[in-house]
Order: structure tokens, then sequence, then C-alpha cells
């Protein structure tokens, strides 16, 4: 009998989600919808993301943030939200860690906010409706720009 | 039509939206249909095909559609555009499957369609030879009316 080893790997890709050091990447969820964020967690989980934590709103991402430095890996950033926006809660994340990996995750005619926040120091954005590979791509594509 | 194809639908409409929209809901009466019916303007539908076939509608006006899909994105919308769009096309999505699935657990076996969306002023819907139950499920955003015109295949 041969051993599983044996066969062609085609089916072994290592997930997006898993380093090269063989770590889930850690990703904080911030995001007012509760639907949203879960679409958000399904693609990443699927993908061997480890989903640390939620946020609903700014304020909340900041100090999830705070908390979870330096074990954290990305967050996904809502613009629009209650009690504090993504722009300021992005601004006040850089300011605590200036090399925090942020992306956000904007509505259709948002093209201002978005500028507003990549000239601040998010890593890249993805426009709603969600679609899985779109995802992947941009959160990959920062996690390779290790500085 | 027998009822017991329409439970399912509205036991997943109430638990679908309940988590999608964190509201209250209640159900209006439901009724029967075998004339052309108005619909409201923003109309979501999936077919279903095997031992049952036959179409679910999710019909809610416009402003409806709008507030549902502000509230399950976190936004707000100036327009019904893409994303509204694709929000209520997985509404019916979501409500749809959960449906489904009770309705295998029953021993009922078929496919569905990828949902599609219809918009637009003065339609009208007619179900030759087979007559569309309707209910109506009322929460604080609007109304969406559930249609279902299904068939046993014989
Ligand atoms: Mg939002």
């Amino acid at each position: 009998m041969k051993a599983k080893s044996d066969f062609p790997s085609i089916n072994e890709r290592q997930p997006e989600g898993i380093s090269a050091e063989g770590k889930a990447y850690r990703v904080l969820i911030v995001d007012d919808s509760m639907f949203v964020a879960k679409q958000i967690s399904q693609i990443l989980t699927s993908e061997g993301f480890e989903i640390v934590d939620t946020a609903y709103d700014g304020e909340e991402a900041v100090e999830k943030y705070k908390e979870l430095y330096p074990r954290i890996d990305l967050v996904t950033m809502d613009i629009t939200m209650p009690k504090m926006d993504g722009v300021t809660s992005l601004e006040k994340i850089l300011e605590f860690d200036n090399e925090a990996r942020v992306i956000m995750i904007s509505a259709l005619g948002k093209q201002d906010l978005v500028k507003k926040s990549l000239m601040i120091g998010a890593k890249n954005y993805i426009v709603k409706p969600l679609d899985r590979k779109k995802v992947l791509e941009r959160i990959v594509m920062v996690l390779k720009q290790r500085s | 039509m027998r009822v017991e194809y329409i439970n399912p639908f509205v036991e997943a409409a109430f638990s679908v939206l309940k988590e999608v929209l964190g509201t209250e809901i209640s159900r209006g009466e439901l009724y029967l249909k075998s004339s052309s019916q108005p619909m409201l303007g923003t109309t979501a539908i999936v077919g279903l095909t095997g031992d049952v076939e036959g179409r679910v509608l999710f019909d809610m006006s416009l402003q409806t559609a709008l507030a549902i899909a502000s509230t399950m994105n976190g936004e707000e919308f100036k327009s019904f555009d893409d994303l509204a769009k694709a929000t209520i096309s997985e509404l019916a999505n979501m409500i749809t499957a959960q449906a489904v699935t009770k309705l295998h657990d029953l021993g009922f076996k078929f496919d569905l369609t990828p949902p599609a969306l219809f918009t637009g002023e003065n339609m009208e819907v007619l179900d030759t030879d087979v007559e569309a139950l309707i209910v109506p499920i009322d929460m604080p955003l609007g109304k969406i009316e559930i249609n279902v015109a299904v068939r046993e295949r014989n």
C-alpha cells in the first residue's frame, strides 16, 4: 500500500492564513455590522486565520488593539461606525503602534475617506460588497509586505 | 399548495431577520392568491426544482430594502447601489438556505437557483397552475412579504 506522501500533493496548498513559520495570523475585525463582521470572519477562518476579537466601534477597536498588542498581525477596519469612525480609530491605533497593519473596509462612494486613510497609514482597502477572492488577495498582500 | 412548505420559510425568515437586524418581528395574516398580484418594488426571487418545484419571492418596498441594507451593513445608503443589492440578495440566500435545510430534513429533495433581484414600479407577478401563499412579516424597518408558490412534481 502506498503511503499518503507518495501521492502528488496538489491538495496540500498552505492555507493563506498560516504564516511561513506555521502560525495562524491573528486578526482583529472592526465593524459595527454583525453581518459584515461575520462575512469577513467566515472568509478568513476558512483560510486558517485566527480571529482574535471583534470590535463594534472605533473606540472599542483602539482598546482591543492595545490589549492584544503585540500579539496581533492585522486589523480590518470599517469606516462608518458609531462613537468613533474608522479613520479616527486608525489614527489612534497608529499613534500607539506605528507599524500596525490596518486594512480599511469601505462602502461604495467613500473614495475621499479611503484616500485619507491611506495617507494616514492604512496599508490597503477593500470595497464592499465583499468578495472572497478580493478580500484574501488584499490581506495576503499586506501581510507579505512585512517590514 | 400545502402549508407545510411555507412554514420552514417563515421560521427561517424569523430567525435570520432577528439575527441580522436585531429588531422586533411579527407575523401578519397568511393569505392565498391565485390571480396576479402587484409587487412592492424590490423583489428577490429564488427558484426551487426537484421533488418540489416553484419559486419563493421576498418582496418589499425600495424604502424597506434600503433600511434593511443600511442596518445590515452599518452604512447609510443614498441609492440602491451594488452593495445594497448584494445585501438583499444575500438576505434571500440566507433565509432560503435555512428553509431548505429544514425541508431536506423533512425528506424533500430539490435544488435552488441563485437569487435574482428585480426592482421597479408597477410590477406584477402571475403564477399559472399554482397558488401563491403569502406571509407578511412586519418589522419597525418595514414589511417583507414572503410569497411562496410551489407544488409537488408528479
Ligand atoms: Mg459600518
